[in-house]
């Protein structure tokens, strides 16, 4: 019973930063380091509880989530693309643009700048209790589960059929690798790229939608809390493939659901949360390492010590 | 001098045009709230010189801006897209807290420089590490100092709520530095620290340090194009990795003077993203040590203006939030044409 | 206006053997004219060479084939009708492929993937049809008998592996017209080999194709004819069996070619070695050998001119003597003090002026100022700065003084250098490394893409430089520079250096067989 809560948990945590993760190795494979991924998954999380609170009921709530979070991701894109703005800069732009927007809305339109909180929230499609009862350990780990948890369990294999196994995918891989290459087969480069920010922004708009509709049913401006770094991180750790993505975003997913259980042992919890930035610096540093001794030419004198 | 006026305004049109164009469409959305956008809009701009009071927490809040964008000023040139501003600064403040309340029966002369340095020298190691990292093995600067800036903010936070915690206050907040190492105020402006000074002197020094000795126009060499520079034997990873250094020990030192001037204590939250928002303010200084100053000047204005703005009008302060995202996301943006050849 | 791109009814009052018709081509970059009046016309099943210098307008004029560029005036007849060929896709529906210097291949995808780039067959509309793809592929390399392997990833390719792929990617799409820009600049000697017969083969299965080079024994090897572009010109096509290869240099230049080289060492005197080599080796980290066991010297007043194949170890022997990649065995001397393991700034001090080979790569800053350019290496000696500081003024009339001294065209001392063209960058690093009177100067590829009149003005001063008595150290892939300026030859080959000759006994057939492998007695 222990290992299923455990694994309910874990799920839990890892949703958010894996469906971030994907948001981000989306763009990394058309060479867009995607730094905007938390400010829509916090605009997507405000809008998807500003409209349930509105509508009163969950399906406008969870469209509105991803439609907020694709405009951000073109408004990105036209920037970036058509103005020829900096990727990072521009992405921290939107990063800071939906901070403030959602705060100056909350102030403005709410007059509660801690946060929204409806009184009565529709609830989100969740596996019923006991269905899954048949399967051993996982199953009751499934249940209770929200269905943006099941998309971004097929989201993995779907980006990776759409990366490795289409054409369009093919073009987009292409341009992020070769922009030269791409060009010279008459692909569009910056269609491509476009493109990479659309789905991302709709992978960051589910991101957002589980956090505000999975369990918690609120917005507070600071509920994105770094996932959309920890899924850059994890892409990053996970070399833009996308199961070692998942993977990474599972491994950190569990650090999260260990860093609220080793609390219990005294651990400072931030020692926890800090895993998974640190993996991806050590990830990151020693995937350039061995490159560097693979490849470069021996600098037997270069460092003496 | 009429050439050097044109280049000079040729070098501020994009920046300038990025700034009017944020305060325009502000402008719009303050007077689709209010009957008085005119006197929200001079509240936001030019309260700030309404009392000796408000002019001398403006100077208060560009202080760290300023230091903190000469640091991004040292990483750019040197090449480095170091975004590690926020953390390098929290390594400064809690690390000067630290040193302060351990060494409290020092004497203050003692005790004073070393919190400094400490705080300068642990913002630089924090520089130090982006740095070495991406000149030794072309790892990826943006990713380390994002990283390393949220790995900073969860060890202060630990510090804050864990170790250095006034217990007898609310939140996280450290305990008072000794007030005999808190910084004089500034001549004639009574609540204004003295570390503005040490920010524009800092930054007419770093203007020469960068453009008038060899070793900046090394540093600018290494940060143009590396491998040029090593054919002209300029040692090139060195440089690089010690702009890093200095980038780092400045935005340690914003968060080391902000703590022994202004906040007297280490606290968690005492930073409203003056990482990027300086950042912000060396982008639209063109990199530029003395523009940058100016363009600090200019934020803290609009970030407390926001607050004396709020208290006049119904205009909700975090306008200033909404329009800094708007200015970053303008900011790099450009109006040319796609016609460069390939 | 889709043109088809056979269209028999159409044609008109034209040869049916021409497949291109050029008439009158002209255009121009701002100011700079590239081509000023071009007649070309390419028979069907012919391989046709365009000869030039470097600056001669040849790559323009194949980047307006293949659509990168447009015309300012002239006409392009292909198969008898007028066209415009607006962007490369055009070119590519017109039955024109062109394969570029500069390879355009995706690393990590296969060569079958790479063929398909962007035109990928499909499966259920969506899904690509891998086994297609494959099986196309194979039928394509069947056909030209290229010997690849469809599911093997480019990165895994040589570079003559690597551009058959790029010669099938043109042919994949049913090029009539196949253009290979400057194609053996890559290659090594065996690579060129097979290229030839690929071009060979390609002929005998009716493709016609431009080849570009300014290499004269391709041209003999390679062409049917051969049409000489100088200075954006068109000169003269012939049968390339009709002329020998000092008609077309004589063609290329305007005038004699092979300028009468220095004497060598019988008729002049030079004084002692400033730089010694002995038995240098550099290995990199899988173990191959980089430099094998190089051993030369260089005297004061003398040109040691440096010949290969580009990629033979050049780079490595250039960046060895500047200090910016370590050896691994053998001992590098300035004069008589071993620097083996001194930093590139020691070896300034000890008189090394060093051009490196690429002047955007490692010449110049393009986005830093002229001044700061021509400064790099001499604030201290050139006393420009006072107390500890860069003195502006004397910075900015040192710079004008380099500006006048060595021509530099379109420069103020303020002009980010990107905006000079490749000749007055040039000249700019040159300024720069001259200015310390180096005793030893260490300069490559001094040439590369330079026009006639900045090759010239770069070659007396290298000559200067010797005849102050300073030692040379000449890198170049191009012959004939290697021929007009050194008193002695030597030859690298496979990180070898297969012989030093004097000028005297060096003739083209000699450095030409040892460039190719050719063995040391053989020779």
């Amino acid at each position: 019973m222990n290992l299923t809560s455990l694994l309910a948990a874990v799920l839990e945590q890892s949703t958010p930063i894996l469906l971030a993760a994907l948001a981000a190795m989306i763009t990394l494979r058309a060479n867009i380091l995607n730094v905007a991924v938390e400010g829509m998954m916090l605009a997507a999380a405000f809008a998807a509880v500003a409209v349930g609170d509105w509508s009163g009921s969950a399906w406008p709530a969870f469209l509105s989530a991803l439609v907020v979070a694709v405009v951000l991701s073109q408004l990105l894109a036209l920037l970036t693309l058509r103005f020829f703005a900096d990727f990072i800069v521009a992405g921290l732009g939107i990063n800071l643009l939906a901070a403030g927007g959602t705060l100056f809305i909350l102030e403005r339109y709410y007059n509660s700048p801690g946060g929204l909180r409806p009184i009565a929230f529709p609830d989100i499609w969740h596996i019923p209790a006991g269905s899954l009862s048949w399967l051993p350990v996982l199953g009751p780990a499934f249940e209770g589960q929200s269905v943006i948890v099941l998309i971004a369990l097929v989201a993995v294999p779907l980006t990776y059929v759409f990366l490795y196994k289409t054409p369009l995918g093919a073009s987009l891989r292409a341009a992020g690798e070769d922009e030269h290459a791409a060009r010279s087969a008459g692909i569009r480069i910056a269609a491509m790229k476009a493109l990479s920010l659309a789905i991302s922004g709709l992978l960051a708009g589910l991101a957002g939608a589980q956090l505000a509709m999975d369990k918690l049913h609120f917005f507070l401006p600071d509920m994105t809390s770094g996932r959309g770094f920890i899924g850059l991180a994890a892409t990053l750790f996970g070399g833009g493939q996308p199961w070692m993505t998942a993977a990474a975003s599972f491994l950190f997913g569990f650090f999260g659901a260990l860093g609220d259980r080793l609390q219990v042992f005294a651990i400072p919890s931030q020692f926890v949360l800090m895993l998974p930035y640190v993996a991806a610096i050590i990830g990151l540093t020693f995937a350039r390492w061995r490159i560097l001794v693979r490849n470069r030419p021996a600098r037997i004198r270069d460092n003496p010590q | 001098m009429a050439p050097a006026l044109s280049n000079f305004l040729r070098v501020i049109r994009a920046p300038l045009a990025a700034i009017l164009l944020t305060l325009a469409l502000g402008f719009l959305l303050v007077a689709s709230i209010t009957d008085e956008p005119v006197r929200a809009y001079r509240d936001l701009l030019l309260a700030n010189f309404d009392s000796l009071g408000n002019f001398a927490l403006f100077l208060n809040r560009a202080t760290p801006l300023t230091l903190i964008a000469l640091g991004v000023v040292f990483s750019f040139r040197a090449g480095v897209f170091n975004v590690g501003g926020e953390g390098q600064l929290y390594a400064g403040a809690v690390t000067t807290t630290v040193v302060a309340i351990a060494g409290a029966s020092l004497p203050a002369l003692v005790l004073m420089p070393l919190a400094i340095i400490a705080g300068f020298l642990a913002g630089a190691v924090v520089g130090w590490i982006p740095g070495v990292l991406k000149v030794r093995l072309a790892v990826d600067e943006v990713v380390t100092t994002l990283m390393l800036n949220i790995i900073i903010l969860l060890i202060t936070s630990w510090l804050a709520n864990q170790v250095i915690r006034d217990t007898t206050a609310y939140g996280a907040v450290s305990w008072m530095v000794p007030n005999s190492i808190w910084l004089p105020p500034l001549p004639f402006v009574p609540r204004a620290t003295s570390g503005f000074l040490v920010a524009a002197v800092l930054a007419v020094v770093s203007w020469i340090v960068l453009f008038r000795t060899q070793w900046g126009a090394e540093v600018r060499a290494a940060g143009t194009n590396l491998r040029f520079a090593e054919a002209t034997g300029v040692p090139a990873a060195r440089r690089v990795i010690s702009a890093m250094v200095i980038a780092g020990g400045l935005a340690g030192l914003a968060g080391a003077l902000y703590v022994l001037g202004v906040g007297h204590r280490f606290e968690q939250n005492f930073s409203p993203s003056y990482g990027l928002v300086g950042l912000t303010c060396a982008l639209l200084a063109r990199v530029h040590p003395i523009g940058s100053l100016a363009t600090a000047l200019f934020y803290a204005a609009m970030l407390n203006g926001a607050a004396y703005m709020q208290i006049s009008t119904d205009v909700p302060r975090s306008l200033v939030n909404l329009l800094t995202g708007l200015l970053v996301l303008l900011m790099t943006a450009r109006l040319r044409r796609a016609a460069q050849a390939a | 206006m889709p043109t088809s791109k056979r269209a028999p009814e159409s044609v008109l009052m034209s040869d049916p053997d021409i497949i291109l018709s050029l008439a009158g081509i002209a255009k121009s970059f701002g100011e700079k004219a590239a081509l000023g009046h071009v007649d070309l016309d390419v028979r069907r099943g012919e391989v046709h060479v365009i000869c030039g210098e470097n600056g001669a307008g040849k790559s323009t004029l194949m980047n307006i084939l293949a659509g990168i560029h447009q015309p300012n005036a002239g006409s392009i007849v292909l198969n008898g009708k007028t066209v415009t060929i607006a962007d490369p896709i055009a070119a590519s529906r017109l039955g024109i492929g062109m394969v570029h210097q500069h390879f355009t291949l995706v690393p990590s995808m296969t060569v079958a993937e790479n063929l398909f780039l962007g035109r990928q067959p499909r499966r259920l509309g969506i899904f690509s049809d891998r086994r297609q793809m494959a099986d196309r592929a194979r039928e394509l390399i069947a056909r030209y008998n290229f010997h690849l392997d469809p599911e093997a990833p480019v990165r895994t390719l040589s570079v003559g592996q690597r551009q058959r792929v790029e010669i099938l990617k043109a042919l994949a799409f049913d090029a009539d017209l196949l253009i290979l820009d400057e194609p053996t600049a890559v290659l090594t000697p065996p690579e060129v080999d097979e290229l030839i017969g690929v071009v060979d083969g390609l002929r005998a299965r009716g493709r016609t194709i431009l080849f570009i080079t300014h290499k004269l024994r391709e041209v003999k090897a390679v062409s049917d004819r051969v049409t000489v572009i100088r200075r954006g010109r068109s000169i003269s096509t012939r049968n390339t069996a009709d002329v020998t290869e000092a008609d077309i240099g004589r063609d290329m230049v305007g005038r004699e070619v092979f300028l009468v080289g220095r004497k060598g060492s019988a008729q002049r005197s030079f004084g002692a070695p400033v730089l010694t080599l002995d038995n240098v080796s550099m290995t990199n980290h899988s173990g191959r050998r980089l430099l094998e066991r190089i051993s030369l010297e260089v005297r004061a007043g003398e040109v040691l001119g440096i010949a290969g194949v580009d990629g033979n170890g050049q780079t490595e022997l250039a960046e060895a003597i500047a200090g910016l990649m370590p050896v691994q065995a053998g001992k590098i001397r300035f004069g008589d003090r071993d620097l083996t393991d001194a930093d590139l700034r020691e070896r300034q001090q000890a008189g090394l002026g060093f051009v490196p080979e690429d002047r955007l790569d490692r010449g110049l800053s393009v986005t830093m100022s002229v001044a700061e350019n021509v400064a790099a290496t001499n604030y201290k000696r050139a006393g420009l700065l006072s107390g500890g500081l860069i003195d502006r003024h004397k910075l900015d009339s040192f710079a004008g003084d380099k500006i006048r001294e060595f021509d530099v065209r379109g420069a103020q001392p303020s002009t980010q250098a990107g905006w000079l063209s490749g000749g007055n960058m040039q000249k700019l690093v040159i300024a720069r490394e001259l200015e310390r009177d180096p005793s030893l100067l260490l300069i490559c590829q001094p040439t590369r893409g330079l026009d006639i009149g900045a090759s010239e003005f770069v070659h007396a001063r290298i000559l200067q430089a010797a005849d102050r008595g300073r030692a040379v150290l000449l890198i170049s892939s191009e012959l004939s520079e290697i021929f007009a300026l050194s008193d002695r030859i030597g030859v690298m080959y496979s990180g070898r250096m297969m012989r030093i000759l004097d000028r005297a006994e060096a003739d083209e057939e000699t450095v030409g067989y040892l460039m190719n492998g050719g063995s040391k007695e053989a020779a």
